[in-house]
């Protein structure tokens, strides 16, 4: 974690995820709570109930525990949201699990390549041909391809600015999306913040997240342990003989590989930052092995003993820390906390432990192939039977942005965004990343709907500009079909779209009356989850 | 203390009055239901209503180290072990010398602020607390800490979220009972009813044409009423609390006795929390974090960064009692972390993950004023836990569970911290 100063800190989030056994009755389950939530909260609601109650939902299977003691009503985590009634497509349900957001023409393609093709298209993605995207970040965001060597002496706010941008700018339109998605999912895994590390964070997004993100796990951990900016940021570079600092390798055992549950003890902890010292930077920023500041004595670590070595060898005592993270890599405990992860990720909350042995086996079959994984999780019978994932801020505001479709002469106003929405990317200072709780983001509400508005008025020509010109082309009608197609894949809610023109019709049909809608239309349900 | 109802309903049907209840309550309405006829086995204070503070609860994130915060001087082995962080002895000639406190324990000057509150007992520090169960990852520790619970992965909800759905509200027309000042839910106050995580409580709007504000939260109102839970009670709660926050003026706000509260995040949040206080809207509970604590290298307790945090730390708290705690209001305080540090330093001028550490209370009914030790362990390599570090010997829980029966009037204490069975140890008058 990190000691420089800074003033915001927000919560944490275990890496256990926090099933239990099923629920059973008699305690209230979440289950039947939830229901009696949604007809009770509805019957205040004038209007609401007849349009809300039909349109209830497949079952899916509470994963959740009963409290201790239910003795008193509480508003419980939910990780078993089910499946809108409009969304009974599979193609456009792996298009939600795999990209930030459908909009008409990912349905066209999905529909075309079928299930099977529109997944597999996603996976080899560096046949998808990206130039259009990637040119543009490489002219407007040019400090991202520099060395650190290079960025040492650049404006550090300026070169935030771009990681921060370019990441929304390709999450929003790059034709990767599965690529993308899994770039955000390795940001948080081996997450660092731009204020400890500054512009060393830059080589680590491109040396070593965004080139192994569909590759090999094992590839993935060893390019983060010989980065400079990963020293920094758990203190490794600070660590020597004699005086071992324990902060990375705790962490790349906790977080990185094993996780919390092990098997590791405290000894192993002190074992491992044994085998790491010397492991640090040089220069401006470049990894190095220093044989000066190893500790050369014999150290056991995960019941692998490493013995004494010396001095002599100089460079080569590298070799005992290269040793331990193919240990890592390929510890059955790794596989499964891996497998977990990229459930959680890309399919549900709660995975099965079933779920969770099969995604690990294939990691062990394939020595930690990434995409084979994907390919398992997101096979059509689980992805059809999983619940609903609540969207982060960051997953919203570019599902947003790719919906509207804006021209973006600078993207300054949507950055400031995340940092409204509470999900500034690069900014989450302890080393577990962002959280992916519903419980920790669902309150999170009002920011949301303010950013609704925000998104629907840009019209600047030098920032960020929404034409509403095609959405009052024709009739009101006609504006609410189009937002559906753009924002929703053609599956809006029933019950939302009833809502949606009722309002439009209820004012002049304006450019203002048509931004509020479609502010609305991004504040709804539906455009909260995929 | 009367047992005032006893329900033994069915599942289904309970759930069904339960939920109904909340919902109105969290509509606004039914306030004269609000007295819990449904509520099974409850027991409550019978002056529940007017002897019952306001609970801030904050969080030094990232394992904050006592022994630098709360100085054990008069321990040898404290020098011995820090040869390059200790802090100077009170009666040494550096201007960095400690603040004593009781002839064995002493504030740094980064403490400096919180004198005043312990000079007048309303101050209470515990040493060598934490947590019984060992655990030296942040999150998990973190996570435990906040359930109330150790190493059970079933119990999701937080121990205020606990204590509020215990226990009926102060106000039963407030739309919000609790705030945790972040931009996400804090796992403390997991499962509160009509609680929200709000960042920034000045701005709580959803923006756009005022003409229209009122049309477009209906639209969100009835948009949000068949969504799932949780999203459906903060989007209920969020709206209603939208103009309760919109009434509240906070940028025009003139603390009392003059104080300034320091510009950090952690200031304004204590601010903002002062402001919802005294406008009396109905807040019972906050969660604020402060984080900065992992001090794995170049730690500085004198005038680097641990300093500015401590400093950041005492000065916020010190405005805040200033401010809210001197001038009558009924309100207790009480920090926590999730552990303290090795009593050795590292070689980087740090100190890595430990185990004891301090708490703090505040308010004019904790019995301040000292530091509370049961069975100090001291510091000498022979008494430490695994050799390294300053032993959990007063779990935070018996701290907790004393403030929430006797300074929130709480008694379900078995539900707020299940499998319990705390000591009281007098932190209260």
């Amino acid at each position: 974690m990190r000691t420089t100063e800074r003033t915001t800190v927000p919560t944490t989030n275990p890496t256990v995820d926090d099933r239990g056994s099923s629920a059973e009755c008699e305690r209230p389950s979440r289950r039947s709570f939830v229901f009696f939530a949604a007809a009770a909260a509805a019957a205040l609601v004038p209007g609401a109930a007849s349009a809300q109650a039909p349109r209830r939902r497949r079952a899916i299977v509470s994963a959740q525990s009963p409290e201790p003691s239910d003795a008193f009503p509480m508003v419980m985590p939910n990780e078993s949201v089910g499946v809108f009634a409009e969304w009974d497509s599979s193609v456009g349900r792996l298009a939600r699990r795999l990209s930030y957001g459908i909009t008409a023409g990912d349905v066209t393609q999905a529909n075309a390549l079928g299930y099977d093709g529109y997944l597999e298209q996603q996976l080899n993605y560096t046949r998808i041909d990206d130039s259009l995207v990637e040119s543009h970040v490489a002219q407007t965001w040019p400090l991202l391809t520099q060395t650190s060597d290079q960025l040492f002496s650049a404006n550090q706010g300026t070169l935030e600015t771009q990681l921060r941008e370019s990441t929304i700018y390709r999450a929003a339109f790059s034709q990767r999306q599965l690529y993308q998605r899994m770039v955000e999912l390795w940001s948080d895994h081996f997450n660092q913040d731009f204020d400890k590390v500054g512009y060393l964070l830059a080589a680590d997004q491109r040396d070593v997240i965004r080139k192994h993100a569909m590759g090999r796990f094992p590839d993935l951990l060893k390019a983060s342990a010989h980065s400079a900016s990963m020293m920094v940021y758990l203190d490794q570079n600070t660590s020597r003989s004699g005086a071992p600092n324990q902060n990375y390798a705790r962490e790349i055992m906790e977080l990185h590989t094993l996780s919390v549950n092990g098997p590791y003890t405290q000894d192993d902890v002190a074992e491992l930052s044994r085998v790491l010292t010397g492991w640090t930077i040089q220069g401006r920023g470049n990894f190095v092995f220093n044989p000066a500041i190893h500790d050369w004595n014999a150290k056991t670590v995960l019941g692998v003993n490493i013995p004494a070595g010396s001095p002599s060898l100089g460079a080569a005592g590298i070799n005992e820390g290269e040793q331990m993270l193919n240990v890592l890599a390929t510890h059955p405990s790794t596989a499964r906390f891996i497998a977990t992860k990229m459930l959680s990720w890309l399919l549900t909350p709660a995975p099965t432990d079933d779920q969770v042995s099969t995604v690990a086996s294939v990691y062990r079959a394939t020595g930690g192939d990434i995409k084979a994984m994907i390919r398992v999780i997101l096979n059509e019978s689980w992805v059809s039977a999983a619940p609903l994932k609540l969207k982060r801020p960051f997953h919203y505001l570019v599902s947003a942005l790719r919906s509207a479709n804006p021209t973006i002469a600078a993207l300054t106003p949507l950055t400031n965004q995340l940092t409204t929405l509470g999900h500034p990317i690069f900014s989450w200072d302890t080393p577990d990343g962002f959280p992916d709780k519903i419980e920790y983001w669902a309150g999170n509400i009002v920011p949301r709907w303010a950013f609704g508005t925000t998104m629907a008025n840009f019209n600047s020509t030098t920032t960020v500009q929404l034409d509403t010109s095609p959405y009052r082309a024709g009739s009101p009608d006609a504006a609410i079909e189009l937002i559906d197609q753009n924002f929703f894949g053609g599956e809006m809610l029933t019950s939302t779209k009833t809502a949606l023109t009722a309002y439009l019709k209820a004012g002049t049909f304006t450019d203002a009356r048509v931004r509020e809608t479609i502010a609305l239309a991004i504040d709804s349900n539906g455009f909260q989850w995929y | 203390m009367d047992e005032i109802h006893d329900a033994d309903c069915g599942c289904q049907e309970y759930n069904e009055l339960s939920r109904r209840q909340f919902v109105s309550s969290a509509a606004g309405i039914g306030a004269a239901a609000m007295f819990p006829a449904w509520l099974p086995k409850i027991v409550m204070s019978k002056n529940f209503a007017s002897n019952r503070d306001v609970i801030v609860s904050i969080f030094q994130r990232g394992g904050a180290d006592g022994l630098s915060i709360v100085v054990p001087f008069a321990d040898a082995n404290y020098y011995s072990s820090r040869p390059t962080i200790a802090i100077p002895q009170p009666d040494a000639s550096s201007p960095n010398k400690g603040i004593n406190l009781d002839g064995f324990f002493m504030f740094p000057q980064a403490m400096a602020g919180l004198v005043p509150a312990f000079q007048a007992q309303d101050l209470l520090v515990v040493h060598a607390t934490g947590q019984l169960n060992v655990s030296r990852s942040h999150f998990d520790a973190q996570r435990y800490m906040e359930v109330g619970k150790p190493v059970d992965p079933s119990l999701v909800t937080g121990w205020l979220g606990r204590h509020l759905a215990s226990i009926p509200p102060l106000d039963p027309t407030a739309p919000l009972r609790a705030i945790g000042v972040a931009n996400g839910l804090q796992k403390t106050l997991v499962g509160g009813p009509k609680t929200l995580p709000i960042a920034d409580p000045t701005n709580y709007t959803i923006g756009g044409s005022t003409t229209t504000q009122a049309a477009r939260i209906a639209f969100l109102q009835n948009e949000y009423a068949a969504a799932d839970e949780p999203v459906h009670s903060a989007a209920l709660d969020a709206t209603n609390t939208i103009g309760l926050l919109k009434a509240v003026n906070f940028t025009g706000y003139v603390p009392a006795n003059g104080v300034v509260y320091p510009t950090s995040s952690f200031g304004r949040a204590l601010r903002s929390v002062a402001v919802l206080i005294k406008n009396n809207v109905g807040i019972e509970a906050a969660q604020v974090d402060i984080g900065n604590w992992d001090t794995h290298s170049a730690q500085d307790p004198i005038a680097g960064s641990m300093f500015k945090t401590m400093q950041d730390f005492s000065n916020s708290i010190a405005a805040f009692y200033a401010d809210v705690v001197t001038t009558g209001y009924p309100v207790t305080l009480v920090s926590v972390s999730e552990f303290g540090r090795n009593v050795r330093e590292n070689g980087s001028q740090g100190t890595d993950h430990g185990r004891g550490t301090v708490m703090f209370a505040l308010g004019k009914g904790i019995s301040g004023g000292r530091v509370l030790t049961k069975n100090w362990p001291g510091l000498a390599r022979e008494n430490l836990e695994a050799g390294q570090d300053l032993k959990v010997t007063v779990d935070y829980r018996d701290i907790l569970s004393e403030i929430v029966q006797k300074r929130l009037a709480n008694p379900n204490l078995d539900f707020v911290f299940p499998s319990w069975s705390p000591s009281f140890l007098g932190v209260t008058r």
